[in-house]
């Protein structure tokens, strides 16, 4: 049966309770924001497929409760992600503080070159701002990763933040290929 | 080809019927116009086909030839059909493949699918529909329609084809030493598909040898000791089954049948005022306990009884001593409330558990039953009420402190009682029964999870075998029903009614798994014949939300109790679980083979290996 997709890629949202991972989540997935926020208990994810340089690729996007001590069951869906989210909330100095444990946990956990982005979300609560854009940029330098800020309540960037995360995971997936096909010529 | 001349008749044929989808090796022939045909072979097992055949064609021998390759190459599991069936017809599916088919635009389309969801082959009936064509489908196979999808109808057994049930019946008297060479090549082949399944199924075969058929053996005491040995490791494991290929009849018992308990009115205002004493005591708490698990509790009344069953009130006291409770618990309360209230931002700054604690709460709150009137709208003040009430359970409790879920847990009762004192030793009494869910290294979780995991191999051993086969053995997919006692599956009247069933602890400890066990079996057919997998249970797990009968499972998880609690082989393990007292004389289930190890899921395929194949898949698919 012809296939719908080219790529699958998993992805996982981490952060601390509250940052919006949720709703990060919903605004890609389905483009609306649900004021009725409910926390996620245990996992779940969602699916939606993109179309990047011509290629299908199929998103499944994993979303996780955020409270440390649920930490044991989450850590367990680490393994198999090709990208990870780290999310933090602008207006939560702590959850910014926070990301440097997350990705302590993501080294323990995750596969060594999982793609990782940096998010800053509730960027339209700029006068509840406690984190600064060139401390989430700074920071990001710092791991050497990407670092973008969004709002999942006003549409900003999230789109943005996917589709840079997908691109990532492709070329490094592409390049890979190249070396493998290189490597099996010589 | 041998048997090309085997006589065949046609049970239905439709012409103008447009090959629309089927596997790369017909792919010349999709978007041609053919006949359609239904056939039942006149062999032994009388084979049933579905075929098509395009218009106009001649069939030479080599044509023949290929379509031989090509029928192999299906599916693997086609050794039954490749001895029976040859016929002049282009495409031809055993209906042995077929799982399910689905009918749609006006019976116009007709697709047919494997047990994984995969189409075999689709059409379009030109002309007319699909209605004859599904007339005698529906003659020949029992199907039902999907749940989730009308148009999808599900073939239930294939047991009336006679093929299979020869089938069933030669695996069932295999014979391993008579004739071994037909079984070890089939053993091969499969092994080198499919190495732990089949290594499982000939333990599980060798087991049966072992087990009914030593009368006309002669084995090796040696062989057969290490037999027994390895018995020993697969003692508690289940049937085994895999993709109705074969049927291994394996030795674990069956459960006595499930009678009906349907449930019971609810424990009425009246019958409530009968079981006190003129003092107020309530005498006979065991009666009333039965009449709430077996009907629930009315509503007029459910704002008080829940006070007893959630261990605020006490059954015996007199209405004075109720009284002198209720005063001494208010100023408690009080006290505790007051703590966190006279909190300098000093001490809060240099307090940081106390931080963490509060913030939690801040947050979940504000995302608890949002959607309900009760606790609706911007600065509704029971959503202060719900704030507090935690926050001096931080006070009360805090080592355990607040942890997500317990917001949850709470709504509810705030809801019901409307009072903030009484809501609060009320979630303390319900706190007390269900503490170990938040411990801090969730060993109370992982424990239940391991136990749901043995009591389902015990009901339903096909369905936890299955789901061990698909990486969800550790049961993860049940983390939020545990958690938060199905809160989340529920809608407000529905979560009192199961809640205050459970509260009573009747009829067994950790009933609440047999909740979990009565929705899984529910789902079971679902979940197995969709061959849904690690990610597509889960999803559909999640997605039960709002869609569960509350007084349909109460009445099958009792049904379940007795029927395990009456069952012939009710080992010591399942015996702790339910808290019935041990024996000592049944084998214990080795923690390791039934435990739903935390660590399995990640160094399962479901981690790097999983990732791995979707990797090198979407490389293969899209370069090579």
């Amino acid at each position: 049966m012809a296939k719908t997709y080219d790529y699958l890629f998993k992805l996982l949202l981490i952060g601390d309770s509250g940052v919006g991972k949720t709703c990060v989540l919903f605004r890609f997935s389905e483009d609306a924001f649900n004021t009725t926020f409910i926390s996620t208990i245990g996992i779940d994810f969602k699916i939606r497929t993109i179309d990047l340089d011509g290629k299908k690729i199929k998103l499944q996007i994993w979303d996780t409760a955020g409270q440390e001590r649920f930490r044991t069951i989450t850590t367990a869906y680490y393994r198999g992600a090709m990208g990870i989210m780290l999310v933090y909330d602008i207006t939560n100095e702590k959850s910014f503080e926070n990301i440097k444990n997350w990705i302590r946990n993501i080294e323990e956990n995750a596969s060594s070159d999982v793609e990782k982005m940096l998010l800053g979300n509730k960027c339209e609560l700029e006068e509840k701002r406690q984190v600064s854009k060139e401390r989430g940029e700074q920071l990001a330098v710092e791991y050497g990763i990407k670092f973008i800020e969004t709002s999942a309540k006003a549409s900003i960037r999230v789109e943005e933040a996917f589709f840079t995360l997908a691109r990532d995971i492709k070329a490094k997936m592409e390049k890979k290929l190249v070396s493998h096909v290189y490597n099996d010529c010589f | 080809m041998e048997e090309s001349a085997e006589e065949s008749m046609d049970l239905c044929c439709q012409d103008g019927v447009l090959l629309t989808s089927a596997p790369a090796a017909y792919m010349n022939y999709i978007n041609t116009v053919g006949t359609l045909f239904i056939v039942e072979y006149l062999n032994s097992n009388r084979t049933r086909c579905i075929e098509w055949k395009p218009n106009d064609v001649t069939i030479d021998s080599e044509m023949q030839d290929q379509e031989w390759a090509m029928v192999n190459t299906v599916e693997r599991r086609t050794r039954t059909f490749s001895e029976t069936c040859s016929r002049s017809k282009y495409l031809k599916v055993n209906m042995i493949e077929v799982k399910s088919f689905r009918v749609s635009r006006n019976k116009q389309k007709l697709a047919f699918m494997d047990g994984k969801g995969e189409s075999l082959c689709n059409f379009l009936f030109q002309h007319s529909n699909c209605d004859l064509l599904l007339a005698t489908l529906k003659g020949i196979l029992r199907t039902a329609p999907s749940r989730r999808d009308k148009h999808l109808h599900i073939i239930l057994d294939d047991l009336q084809n006679p093929e299979t049930q020869q089938l069933n019946k030669s695996f069932a008297e295999l014979n391993l030493f008579q004739d071994p060479s037909d079984y070890v090549w089939g053993f091969v082949r499969n092994f080198h598909n499919k190495p732990y399944e089949t290594a499982m199924e000939a333990f599980a075969k060798i087991t049966d040898i072992v087990y009914r058929g030593p009368e006309h053996r002669i084995m090796d005491d040696e062989v057969h000791d290490i037999l027994n040995r390895s018995l020993e490791a697969i003692e508690n494991s289940t049937t085994t089954h895999t993709h109705d290929e074969y049927e291994v009849i394996a030795h674990v018992p069956k459960l006595p049948d499930r009678k009906d308990y349907p449930r019971g009115r609810p424990l009425s205002a009246d019958q409530w005022k009968g079981l006190k004493d003129p003092e107020g005591r309530v005498e006979d708490v065991e009666s009333v306990k039965l009449m709430i698990f077996r009907g629930g509790i009315s509503p007029e009344i459910r704002k008080e009884v829940w006070k007893y069953l959630l261990d605020y009130y006490i059954w015996d006291n007199t209405n004075t001593q109720r009284q002198n409770l209720i005063k001494q618990r208010h100023d408690e309360y009080n006290v505790m409330k007051l703590q966190w209230r006279s909190m300098t931002h000093i001490q809060e700054d240099n307090f940081s558990d106390y931080r963490e604690r509060k913030s939690l709460i801040e947050k979940d709150v504000k995302r608890t039953d949002r959607t309900i009137d009760y606790f609706e709208g911007d600065q509704n003040p029971n959503v202060l009420v719900l704030y507090d009430i935690l926050m001096t359970y931080v006070m009360y409790n805090f080592d355990l402190g607040y942890v997500q879920g317990m917001s949850d847990l709470l709504s509810p009762i705030l809801y019901l009682l409307d009072n903030e004192v009484d809501a609060f030793w009320c979630f303390v009494g319900f706190m007390n029964k269900v503490s170990s869910n938040f411990d801090m290294d969730q060993a109370g979780m992982k424990e239940q999870l391991q136990h749901l995991n043995m009591l389902l191999a015990f009901v339903e051993p096909e369905l936890a075998n299955y789901l061990k086969k698909h990486e969800s053995g550790n049961m993860f997919f049940c983390f939020r029903w545990l958690l938060v006692w199905f809160k989340r599956e529920f809608n407000m009247e529905d979560i009192m009614r199961l809640w205050e069933v459970l509260w009573t602890g009747l009829p067994c400890q950790n009933f609440h798994l047999l909740i979990c066990i009565a929705i899984l079996e529910t789902e079971k057919e679902i979940l197995m014949e969709n061959n849904y997998g690690f990610c597509e249970i889960l999803k559909h797990i999640n997605d039960l939300s709002g869609n569960i009968d509350v007084a349909t499972i109460l009445s099958k998880a009792e049904g379940m109790y007795h029927q395990i609690i009456e069952a012939d082989h009710l080992t010591d393990s399942v015996r702790l679980i339910i808290g019935l007292p041990i024996l000592g004389n049944t084998v214990m289930i080795d923690s390791k083979e039934a435990s739903p190890d935390i660590s399995e899921l990640a160094s399962s395929s479901q981690g790097a290996d999983g990732e791995e194949v979707c990797y090198e898949r979407a490389i293969s698919n899209s370069f090579l």
